[in-house]
């Protein structure tokens, strides 16, 4: 299970200058369950990537706390990325290597014995589609190929939490339904899955939780049938612009851009 | 240890197969020695021969016989001087003085007259400076034998004149007279550990920020240390090799290249190299550190290799300090890496001893100070700032 309470960053960002705080995130709190899958849906900059680092343990929280599988991301940094696997908006490989030695380095530094790599490659492949790209050098690799490898990379010591920011960003339709069909898979197999998106067709179609996030706070929780609900909307995209985005559905000119921080 | 050690073989193996890089430091190790041996021997060896051959240029060596005479017993080779001499000492094809009698030398010479022989030359060419030395000594040779001559004639002892009779004793060991000239053989070593394994350095710290690696490289559970660890020993890997080639090339190069004056100038023998390779090594794991941590600040590989580039300039810089100093050998120049190297290599090649201070303190400093860029390094990539920043 992954915790969330009370998550707040600031940056300091510099443009042409002059120095200025940005509140990437206010106050974000949600629960993601096993055998769940949980989105972070948000407009850009709402604050999903910065939340996503935090429990990547990749930065860290200035206030709240955050906990994977029972380990506070602070407190245990080490034994919370022992059990996640990560799918950053970085995904980026080794050219030089083939796409299988891709993979075993990342097992190789997670001490996954050899067979079990072997094992577990030629089942993710066999799932992913990617059986003929695992011996290629990932030298150009298209974006669905590199993300097919990256994923496996993240799922190579078969983690109990996985976490995938924008997973199915510039990807064709082949490689979404091949991901999703993986998602699917990892859900019936118990694990714990958070993705942050902003794509509501993705959302409707894959999650059993979704947590609105905007502006760098949790706006709602709950799944697409209860946010209708709340918000009083025939379908899901009318209730996220509804609770995200104000009666109005205009953006808010103080959204904090988390993901052009640099 | 298990994860440096993973990390390690990976960058390791993405490195043999970059095969551009790989390319460029074999070429460079290999090619430096015979090329940094061709050159200086050819320079060597073009002072030696003249000097040797003891070739003096006269402008119409016909007004003045007795000149010739003396020259000729002397051992040197008269030339006649080319027409236009004037152009071509100026343009330097011409490395020599020339020597311009009057026409009336001999006249005034019987006479016992001051006879003015102009030697025309231009030293500005660092080649012909040897040779004009030599071809004016050959004058004061003569004058002082037509003088003793003429003292004797008029009763009067040379001793005279000459109340000092100077003879100089040289101590300096062969190898001292061609080491102030040598110190390229020790920069151009010190070069190699320097520039060899650069861009390793920028591919496993700028190139992984830049492709996008870091973030999820981070993402496992491992120390930046250990990481830290893994990729220096595979630049150190990287620059030790070549450093070791080169010594290879300069070997090689001694024995083929190099002529007899060269190998009576320099000494390079297995001991030397042995010394060589004892400096060089610390020296190499330090570049490696500094190179890595310069390059960690760089977003882009090109980015990084503008700040390696001023690290690179600095001990390009700092290495021929040495070179220049008035006050050799001071307690200071152990502690400053790449100052330390070049002046014991210098020391070497020059023969004198080398005791084990000079390897055990350019060396312990070289470890400390990497061992400090590792641990600066390794704070760095904890830092959101260096492992979210992107171009």
């Amino acid at each position: 299970m992954i915790e969330v309470a009370g998550l707040a960053k600031s940056f300091i960002a510099r443009r042409g200058g002059t120095r200025s705080v940005v509140n990437a995130v206010i106050d974000v709190s949600f629960r993601a369950q096993d055998g769940r899958i949980t989105a972070l849906l948000g407009p850009n900059g709402a604050g999903k990537t910065t939340t996503l680092r935090v429990l990547a343990t990749l930065m860290r929280a200035d206030r709240g706390t955050a906990a994977v599988g029972g380990f506070d991301v602070a407190g245990d940094p080490v034994a919370v990325r022992a059990q996640l696997g990560v799918l950053s908006d970085a995904r980026g490989l080794y050219t030089r290597l083939t796409a299988r030695e891709n993979v075993t380095y990342y097992a190789d530094l997670r001490r996954v014995p050899r067979g079990e790599c072997a094992e577990r490659l030629a089942m993710l492949a066999d799932l992913l589609d990617m059986g003929e790209l695992l011996d290629r050098r990932t030298d150009g690799f298209s974006s669905g190929e590199r993300m097919k490898v990256a994923l496996a990379r993240a799922l190579i010591h078969d983690p109990r939490h996985l976490i995938l920011d924008e997973p199915t960003n510039g990807l064709d339709v082949t490689s979404t339904r091949a991901l999703r069909r993986l998602l699917r898979h990892l859900r019936d197999r118990g694990k714990c899955l958070l993705f942050s998106t902003h794509i509501m067709q993705e959302v409707e179609q894959l999650c059993d939780e979704i947590v609105i996030v905007a502006h760098g706070r949790t706006i709602a929780h709950g799944s697409a049938a209860d946010l209708c609900r709340a918000a009083g909307a025939q379908d899901l995209e009318d209730a996220f612009v509804r609770l995200a985005l104000g009666a109005g559905g205009r953006e808010p000119a103080a959204a904090a851009p988390a993901q052009e921080h640099a | 240890m298990t994860i440096s050690w993973t990390i390690f073989r990976k960058e390791l193996t993405d490195a043999v197969r970059d095969r551009r890089t790989w390319t460029i430091a074999l070429v460079i190790s290999l090619l430096s020695g015979p090329v940094v041996f061709l050159l200086l021997s050819n320079f060597v060896s073009g002072i030696e021969e003249k000097v040797a051959k003891r070739e003096v240029v006269i402008d119409h060596p016909e007004y003045a016989p007795t000149l010739v005479n003396f020259l000729q017993r002397a051992g040197a080779t008269i030339v006649p001087a080319p027409a236009g001499y004037r152009e071509q000492l100026r343009s330097g094809s011409l490395g020599n003085a020339v020597l311009v009698p009057p026409a009336d030398f001999e006249r005034k010479l019987e006479r016992g007259e001051q006879v003015e022989v102009q030697a025309v030359f231009d030293d500005s060419h660092e080649k012909a400076q040897a040779v004009v030395r030599s071809s004016i000594r050959l004058l004061a040779g003569f004058n002082r034998e037509v003088g003793v001559q003429r003292l004797y004639a008029r009763g009067v002892s040379p001793g005279v004149l000459a109340p000092l009779e100077v003879r100089e004793v040289s101590l300096a060991p062969n190898q001292a007279r061609g080491a102030q000239l040598l110190f390229v053989v020790p920069w151009a070593a010190l070069m190699v550990a320097v520039f060899g394994a650069l861009s390793v350095a920028i591919d496993v710290t700028a190139g992984e920020r830049e492709r996008g690696s870091l973030e999820p490289l981070l993402g496992n559970p491992l120390s930046t240390g250990a990481l830290v660890l893994g990729k220096w020993g595979v630049v150190m890997t990287y620059s030790l090799a070549i450093v070791v080639l080169t010594m290879a090339g300069f070997m090689v190069s001694m024995r083929l290249i190099t002529n007899e004056t060269m190998a009576a100038l320099m000494q390079l023998e297995w001991r030397e190299v042995a010394i060589f390779v004892a400096l060089l090594l610390p020296f190499a794991a330090l570049m490696a550190a500094v190179n890595m941590l310069a390059a960690t600040f760089g977003r882009t590989y090109k980015e990084a290799q503008t700040y390696v580039s001023y690290i690179a300039m600095g001990v390009q810089f700092s290495a021929i300090v040495p070179v220049f100093l008035t006050v050799r050998d001071a307690p200071w120049q152990w502690f400053v890496p790449a100052v330390s190297q070049l002046t014991v290599l210098m020391r070497a090649l020059r023969g004198d001893p080398i005791g084990p201070m000079d390897l055990l303190i350019p060396g312990a400093v070289c470890v400390g100070a990497a061992a400090f860029c590792l641990a600066l390094q390794a704070r760095l990539l904890e830092r959101e700032t260096i492992v979210f920043a992107r171009s």
